[in-house]
Parts: structure tokens; sequence; C-alpha cells
């Protein structure tokens, strides 16, 4: 192993690599984020349980399809480029969130919700001011398991000519260089890292003190 | 018989230690309840005998064997455990929960299915609803029924039972304390039962220690608590109302005088004058068939005078106003107010064989006070 | 492509496609069976002391986050373990760390207290605990560890074909480098297949598994 490469692969191609691979974590998950959440708010309302049950079980389904898979399969469908690899990703991350919306909004006990209707909230002001506060912590968890799930296959989606650290560890493997593989390889692992450990902060900080479960 | 001696419990960290340097003596086949407010340290103090808690410092003797000297799951294996929340295995029937201990002690399956059955049936629970069932199927007293028989499946002769009754309703409960009572006069077995309620404690125990802070306040039996209440936590713990709470340790029996004067119906007009001749203050009336069916008062006697109609309908009016000789002093005191009658017929059965007054029953309490 | 390209493929390729899958499930099979050896005695141990299980717990989420890709390629530099099926299955059990451990915990420390209360105070001794209380009733919780494990490897291994496996991820490699689009769809499908199967059927397991008594109710 040689400190030029090393150098070389840090500090030339590693931004680039990283600023692509952060590309496709934000966009992916704010989407997933957008469809999820609404659709895991709609699925767990009583009316809908049906569809949501449905809808939970094919997405159960999808989910053991290999990230790998994913990948290969949105490029005859979609082509090449990031947004194939983006549309791919979306698919595998939208379960986690989707459920764990519904378990976070179904979690919310029956008393609090009774006793904010006597209230006189309506319903929708007791979703949005006390069922989805009170499930927050629960739909990030979600949200961060998909996260982590999209930097770490998003590492695949070089394949498919999204860019992104892969570029950096399919590289290192072709040319038999290390140094690229420990760097890209090193920045994907500490990127996934980061961001679990950030977003957990997140929920415990989220969390009002009284509900925490040490 | 268990020993506690000088048992002292300190949990690490804690100012105070939960058990406090105790000596206690069990006496063999009797029901010693463990009393006191939360966190007195009688869960712990039960815990202790059979070593699923060990003692900081002290002894537990088992018929003058220090428990130490067993393996603790051969030692648990011959007393009888009975918790709160019951603890049956979930995965498991009620027969199969009910054989745990036989089967740890190896008994052919022949002798298990036997006793298991027998339980059941011993409990008050139905053989063929309950053998097969899971316990998520069955009621909370129906549960409880079965933890108990669970316990006694090789019949040890200990038993320790911690809330046993509290998870469940008041009926219920009631029901489960009668039973474990008929229970206990047939099998004899040694009792060490834990409760919060000093009523309960008055009603299940033949002796009563009081505990308060890990510390043994007043042991005795519910008359001599009852009676003699050693300083104000006892007094306290035990009630403003501690006398007529003693009411229930007394039967009608206990205080019943003897019958001076039986009339029949057709008898009523002389009821003054026999009176008068038996030195009766009351009269009991029969019917042909020679059952009880009213009283009479001298009071009555006074007020009605020569109307025998009005006589007769007055005793009439008190035709229930019987108790058994087993009835407790306070089922006798509310009859005593719904007849608004000054004396009660105590029968044997069908047989009238007693009267009990409401002196009667002051004197009896004001006496035993008094010891 | 169309079906017709599909079913050709598969006939034409049939050895191959036996060899990979026979690569394949070894590697699985391996990798979860000493998975299973490792990490369930440790998930068993770690309920004993709830400080190690934190940080035991803690660590192996943090294996978990790393890209799979990522592991692979930094076992790839070690020295000790390169290219090959070493590596492979170091990272497969490396991954299969959280799962197990979490659920064997989660599975056991969630059985009643006064089920393991009333047991103990029978004179049940710890083994007997072990083995006819708290496995049995852990058993639904672990045996959905089981399951995404089983299925996670399935997948994972896939990727190990670019550190040199010969399994059926093979076939989306070389389909994407020869631009082979009927070999790379068909080994997607052919691996989506399996771990869509496989998961069913486990899952159909995982309904049985759950003791009699905890599935009757009033």
């Amino acid at each position: 192993m040689r400190w030029e490469n090393f150098r070389f692969a840090l500090f030339e191609k590693a931004p680039e690599a990283l600023l692509e691979h952060s590309m496709i974590v934000v966009i992916t998950i704010t989407i997933a984020i957008l469809i999820s959440v609404p659709l895991g708010v709609f699925l767990s309302r009583p009316k809908y349980k049906k569809f949501g049950l449905v809808t939970l079980n094919i997405l159960n389904l999808l989910q053991a399809v290999p990230g790998i898979a994913v990948i290969a399969l949105a490029l005859p469908i979609l082509g090449l480029g990031m947004k194939p690899a983006i549309v791919a990703l979306l698919f595998q991350s939208l379960l986690p969130i989707v459920r764990n919306t519904i378990a976070g909004l179904l979690g919310v006990s029956s008393d609090v919700k009774e006793a904010a209707s006597g209230m006189g909230m309506s319903q929708r002001r007791i979703l949005w001011e006390v069922e989805l506060p009170l499930a927050i912590p629960i739909i990030l968890s979600g949200i961060r398991t998909a996260t982590v799930y999209v930097v770490s296959i998003g590492t695949l989606a070089s394949l498919i000519g999204a860019g992104g650290l892969g570029n950096l560890i399919m590289g290192g493997l072709s040319l038999f260089r290390p140094e690229y593989l420990l760097v890209g390889a090193g920045l994907g692992a500490l990127m996934a890292i980061f961001l679990d450990r950030m977003i957990n902060y997140l929920e415990y900080r989220i969390t009002p003190p009284g509900m925490r479960v040490e | 018989m268990i020993q506690l001696e000088q048992i002292t419990k300190q949990y690490p960290g804690q100012a105070m230690p939960a058990v406090d340097k105790l000596y206690l003596s069990i006496p063999k086949g009797e029901i010693c309840v463990l009393v006191g407010p939360s966190g007195c340290g009688k869960s712990t103090i039960l815990r202790m005998i059979n070593r699923m808690i060990e003692p900081t410092s002290g002894v537990v003797k088992i018929d003058g064997q220090d428990v130490t000297t067993t393996n603790p799951d051969q030692l648990r294996m011959g007393i009888g455990y009975v918790i709160q929340q019951i603890g049956l295995l979930p995965h498991r029937t009620i027969a199969e929960n009910i054989a745990i201990v036989p089967r740890l002690y190896k008994w052919p399956k022949e002798k298990i299915k036997q006793r298991v059955d027998e339980l059941i049936v011993m409990m008050g629970l139905d053989l063929e609803k309950t053998r097969g069932k899971y316990p998520s199927q069955l009621s909370g007293g129906q549960m409880q029924r079965v933890g108990v028989a669970r316990a006694m499946a090789v019949d040890p002769p200990i038993m320790l039972m911690d809330e046993p009754f509290g998870a469940v309703d008041p009926i219920a409960r009631t029901h489960l304390q009668d039973e474990l009572l008929r229970l206990q006069k047939e099998i004899k077995k040694t009792i060490v039962f834990v409760t919060h309620d000093i009523n309960e404690a008055i009603k299940m125990g033949d002796r009563i220690a009081i505990f308060n802070a890990g510390q043994l306040v007043q042991f005795g039996t519910p008359e001599e608590i009852l009676t003699n209440p050693i300083n104000e936590f006892v007094e306290d713990f035990i009630g403003r109302d501690r006398v007529v709470k003693k009411l229930n340790l007394y039967l009608a029996e206990d205080a019943m005088q003897p019958v001076k004067c039986l009339l029949r119906e057709d008898e009523l007009q002389n009821v003054a004058q026999k009176m008068k001749d038996t030195g009766a203050e009351v009269a009991f009336l029969v019917n042909e068939a020679g059952k009880t069916c009213g009283q009479i008062s001298a009071v009555d006697v006074k007020e009605f005078g020569m109307d025998i109609e009005g006589l007769r309908k007055r005793a009439r009016r008190r035709s229930n106003a019987f108790v058994q000789t087993t009835t407790p002093f306070p089922d006798a005191l509310s009859l005593l107010l719904e007849y608004d009658a000054d004396y009660l017929g105590v029968l044997k059965g069908e047989e009238l064989c007693g009267v009990l007054s409401f002196q009667g029953i002051r004197k009896h309490v004001y006496r035993k006070e008094g010891e | 492509m169309t079906l017709t390209d599909f079913v050709s493929f598969l006939v034409k390729n049939t050895k191959t496609i036996m060899e990979y899958s026979e690569n394949h499930f070894t590697l699985v099979l391996l990798a979860v069976g000493i998975s299973l050896l490792i990490w369930v005695p440790v998930g068993l141990l770690l309920t004993k002391s709830d400080k190690w299980a934190a940080r035991v717990l803690a660590l192996a989420n943090t294996i978990f986050c790393i890209p799979s890709l990522s592991m692979f390629a930094i076992l790839v530099t070690i020295p000790m373990f390169g290219l090959g099926r070493k590596s492979a299955l170091l990272a497969l059990v490396l991954y299969a760390m959280m799962p197990l451990i979490r659920s064997v915990y989660d599975g056991v420390k969630n059985v009643d207290r006064n089920v393991i209360e009333a047991a103990r105070g029978m004179g049940m001794s710890t083994k007997r605990i072990l083995v006819e209380i708290l496995v049995p009733l852990g058993m639904p919780i672990i045996f959905a560890g089981f399951r995404i494990t089983v299925v996670m490897t399935t997948g994972i291994a896939a990727i190990a074909t670019y550190i040199g496996e010969r399994n059926l991820g093979r076939f989306i490699q070389e389909g994407l480098v020869r631009s082979n689009t009927p070999m790379m769809v068909t080994g997607a499908l052919i691996i989506s297949v399996i771990a869509i199967g496989l998961d069913t059927i486990l899952g159909m397991i995982e309904k049985r598994i759950v003791p009699k008594g905890l599935r009757v109710s009033r």
C-alpha cells in the first residue's frame, strides 16, 4: 500500500464520490419519508385496515429481495444513472418507514385518543397534535433503518452508473488498489454509522423524558 | 416447624436493612400470616424460607435442619410455593402444569395422572373441562386454584403463599379463602401466608406476625392481637374498629344461652304465664311440625297484653330471626338489627338449641377484652 | 426481455446455475450455522448482565451499519483474509451478530418473570428452566431473528461475488460487466425468488412455532 494512492483516493476521488453518495441518500430518504409517512398514516386509519394489511404483506415480501438484485433489476427497466438507482433504493426503503409509522400510530394508547376526543379535539387535530408526536420516536427508528440500508446498498449503485462511494470500492477491487478500498469502504462505513448514531440521538432527544425506555 | 433465627437482609446501597434481626418460630400445622404495609419485608422473609433470597446473616431452620444444608432446587421441590401472579407455564396444559414437581421427582406416569386429577377435583374445578386447557383459557379465579393445586402436587408439608389471592376480584377471593380454610382442616399443613390486608390475616391466620420496616412488631393469635395491640402502629394498622373486627372470631354458640320457653301456636294466650313460670325473657313459637316459626319477647307481651292476634303477628314477623350455631357474631348482629329484635334463636341444623341475645354478645366480647 | 428469453437462458445454463446455486447455499449454510453456534450462546449469556448486553448490542449495531460491500472490501485488504471464502464467511457471520443476539436476548428477556419465579420456586434447576421454559417461550422471537438472518445472509452472499465467490451473484456481476441483460436479469430474478421463497417458508414455520398455549385464548 502506498501513501500516494491513499492521498489520491482520499482527496481527489473521495469528495466527489461522497457527494454523490450523500445525494443518493438524501434524495432517496426524503422521497421515502414523503411517501411512506402519509401512506402509513392512511393505512393506520381504522377504515383502511384491510388495505393496510395487504400493503404490509406486499412490502414485507419485497423486503426479502436482496439489495443487489434490486439494483440490477433497475437497469433494464430504468436505465443507467442516479435516478434509476434512487428509484430502486426507494422500493426497499419504504417498508421500514411505513411499518414503523403504522406501528407507532397504532401504538398510541387509545385512552389518550379517547380523552383528546372527549375534550373536543377533531380527528385531524388528534392526528397532528397527539398521535404523530407520540409516534415520532418509532417513525424515526424506521427512518434510521431505511437510511442505513440506503447508504449500504447505495454502494452497489455505482454498478449502474449512479456514482457514489461504490466507485471507489469497485475501482479498488478491479485495480488491486487496497488504498481505494479502504477509503471507499471506510467512508461508507463511517457514513452509515454516523447517520445511524445521529438519528438515534435524535430519537432520544425527541422522546419526552417520561416516555424514554431505558 | 420453621425457625428464623436472627435473620437479617441488607441490600447494598440501602440505609436500613430490609429485614432486621428477625427471630420467629412458626408452629407446625398452622397457618401463620405475615402481614404489614408495603415494603415491610414480609415477602422478603417468605422468600428466605425457600432460599429464593439468601439472608445476609442468620439461619433458617426447617424441622431443626439448616436450609442451607440442602441443595436449593431440592429444598424447593419439597415446599409448595404460590405467588400472586401465579406464574403458570403458558405453553403447558393445566394437567402438565400441576405435574411439574411430580415429574421432577420422577413419579410413574399413572401416579402422576391420578394425583393431578385428584387435585383438580379437590380445588373445585371441573376435571374434564380443565385438564387439557391452557392457562390463557381460564379465568383469574380458576388459575389461582390451579396455582394452589400445583403447589400441593407432591403434598409438601410446608406451603409458602405470597399474596396468593391478591390478583382476583373480591368475590373470588372470598371463595378461595374459604376453600383454603376448608382444605386446611383436612390436610393440616404448615402454611406461611403473606398479605397486606389485615382482614385477610385475621380470617386466615391461626397466628399473625405483624411487620413494619423490617421489624417484627407483634406475633400472636388474631384474638391476642385484636385484644391487646402492642403499640400505636399495630392499633392503627388493625384499624379503629378493632373490636368490631374481633366479632368475626366468635360464633353464635360461643354466647348462647339455653332455651327456657317454648310455645306452641295454640298456647299463645298463656304466653305471659309461661314466661313468668320459666323465668324466660323470650319465648319461641313452634308450629305443628315442631319447627320454629317466631319469637316473642317480654316487651312484646307487655305491649300486646291480651291481643293474641297482635302477638301472633309480631311473632311471625320474627319467623326468620334465627341463626346457626356456626354463625359468626357480625351476621348475628345484622339479623338482630334487621328484625329489630333483642334475641335470636340458635339452631343446629333444624333443631332449636339456644338463645343468642345482644346483651350476650356484648358481654362475651367485653369479657374477652379483659383477658 | 421476454419470458422465452428468460426460460431459454435457464435451460441453456442449467449446469452453471446448479454450480452457482450449490456454492451459494453452502456459503449461506456455513455462515448461518457458524453464526448460530456463536451468537445464540452469546445472546443467552447476555441475558444475565444488562451492562454487557448494552455494550455488545451497541457493537453489533455498529457492525450491522457497515455497508456489505465496504465490509467485504475492508476484509480483503487484511493479509490474513484477502479474496475468497474466508472473508465472505467472516463478513456474513459478523452481520448475523445483530439479528441473532438481539432476538435471542429479547426473546428470553420477554418471558414473563412470574413464570420464571414460580418455576424456580418449585425447584426447577436453571438448566431445566432454560430448556423447558425460556427457549420454548422465547422461540417466536428467536425464530423471527433466525428468519431475518437467513434471508439477509442469502442476499449479502450474492454480493460476495465481488470478492471472488462463484455464486448466484455472479450472473448479476457478469451480466453488468458484459452488458448481457438476460443474464443479469435472470440472475437477479433467481436470487429474488429464492430470497422471497425462503422468507415465505420460514414465515409459515414461524407462525407454527408459537407454542399452542400462547395461541389459544378464551
